[in-house]
């Protein structure tokens, strides 16, 4: 009796050595297992991750690439259209016969060709104005803006302010330059597309942030709208909205108000003082 | 004299485990672990065993206290994962072959103690030990390969660079 309790005990402890070791052994194989896989799909994810990342940053330099071809073709078109044509009549008027002329004529042709030299003059100045506005080199952003606004306001299809309250501390010029182009892309869309009927920036200062506010109660759009558009859009406009405000390591926000009455558009600046 | 041996293994493993955990709060708990089964395992030697037979108990706390290090060290892999894919490490690989190694072994020493005399543990204590520690010596060879390689010279480029010195056609005159 006592010998069959002893083989029964042997028999039970062997056994549970066996399924205790094997037991432990596939704990330990799986857990491995786990963390192996996990860890590679946690690096698929990333890879995932930092992929959508270069695509989108492609995306926003070929959006910049193209914006630059596109600003030199109109330059490049509006000297050759305008600026040649307006130049070539002028040296027309002013060859080498005009001596021979009747000084009547003479006065005239004279005349002429300083009407054109003063049309061709205005016409490199739009370009240089539409290439950096002056009152934004000369007076700053807040300057800028305004001009931009009062001229949009002169047009009377659209009701157009500005306001800026806390504008005591300059911007660099190359920042102010920036944030100048983003609103005027903001403001050219809302003209554009959102049949509204008045626009209004907001200019204000917290801490080391600059904020600007567009409300407008025209059609607009949402961050989701912007987010998906941005993506998706084959348009230049908000790829450069989006690349402008990333140097500028800034934020930018679309909402709707609580009312549903009015867009805003706001975005979000660091400022760093005017060297 | 088993006791030496389970001292010495721990104490090794622990210096190896304080070497490559990053700096937290388990760091500061390995010499405290060391110390406290130091300790621990002297008494079991000296006056619970009293220099003879199996240490099984100081093995058991051995094992887990081993265990728990190893399994702490692979949730940090997993929470703060890189690029680098976990079994190109050599440290992983060093890390599974101990666990593995006490896992599969853990019951088997605890038992000894009180099984030693039995034919039938005797040879599933030989298969299992030897089993366990052919694995793990396995798994080390792997990590030290990979040590190996590792320090193997630095990265080739896989074509010859060219002549990027373009600068030199604009500073020479015709």
């Amino acid at each position: 009796m006592s010998f069959l309790q002893i083989t029964g005990n042997t028999l039970g402890a062997t056994n549970v050595l066996i399924l205790g070791t094997l037991g432990m052994f596939v704990m330990a194989i799986t857990l491995v297992s786990v963390v192996v896989f996990h860890q590679r799909r946690v690096i698929r994810f990333n890879k995932q991750i930092q992929k959508m990342e270069e695509e989108r940053q492609q995306m926003l330099l070929r959006a910049s690439i193209r914006s630059q071809e596109e600003e030199r073709q109109r330059i490049a078109a509006d000297l050759h259209d305008d600026a040649g044509p307006l130049l070539a009549t002028a040296r027309l008027y002013l060859n080498e016969n005009l001596i021979h002329q009747e000084p009547a004529v003479q006065l005239q042709s004279i005349f002429s060709a300083k009407q054109i030299i003063d049309d061709s003059i205005q016409l490199i100045r739009n370009i240089s104005h539409s290439l950096m506005p002056p009152t934004l080199k000369n007076f700053g952003l807040e300057a800028a803006v305004k001009d931009l606004f009062e001229k949009i306001n002169g047009s009377g299809a659209i009701n157009a302010s500005a306001r800026f309250h806390d504008n005591r501390q300059r911007l660099d010029d190359e920042k102010e330059l920036l944030i100048f182009r983003i609103l005027q892309e903001l403001v050219t869309n809302i003209i554009k597309h959102s049949h509204a009927g008045f626009i209004h920036l907001t200019q204000n200062a917290q801490g080391n942030l600059v904020y600007f506010r567009i409300h407008h109660d025209g059609k607009g759009i949402v961050q989701k709208d912007y987010d998906k558009l941005e993506h998706d859009s084959d348009g230049l406009g908000l790829k450069n909205i989006q690349s402008r405000t990333r140097v500028l390591k800034g934020k930018i926000s679309f909402e709707i108000d609580s009312t549903h009455t009015y867009y805003k558009v706001t975005i979000e600046v660091p400022r760093e003082p005017n060297k | 004299m088993l006791s030496t041996f389970t001292i010495i293994e721990y104490s090794f493993f622990c210096y190896f485990i304080y070497l490559i955990l990053p700096k937290n709060e388990i760091k500061k708990f390995v010499p405290i672990a060391w110390g406290g089964f130091l300790f621990f395992a002297l008494v079991d030697f000296f006056y619970v065993n009293k220099m003879e037979g199996f240490d099984s108990f100081a093995s058991g706390i051995e094992s887990i206290i081993i265990l728990i290090l190893c399994i702490f060290y692979l949730y940090l892999q997993i929470k703060n994962a890189n690029d680098l894919m976990i079994y190109s490490t050599f440290n992983f690989w060093i890390i599974i072959s101990f666990l593995i190694y006490f896992a599969g072994t853990f019951f088997l020493y605890i038992m000894t103690e009180n099984m030693v005399a039995n034919v039938a543990f005797q040879k599933l204590y030989f298969i299992i030990n030897i089993a366990f520690n052919i694995l793990k010596n396995l798994l080390l060879c792997i990590a030290m390969t990979m040590k190996m390689n590792n320090t193997d010279g630095t990265a080739k480029l896989s074509s010859p660079v060219p002549d990027l010195d373009d600068d030199i056609f604009f500073q020479q005159p015709y």
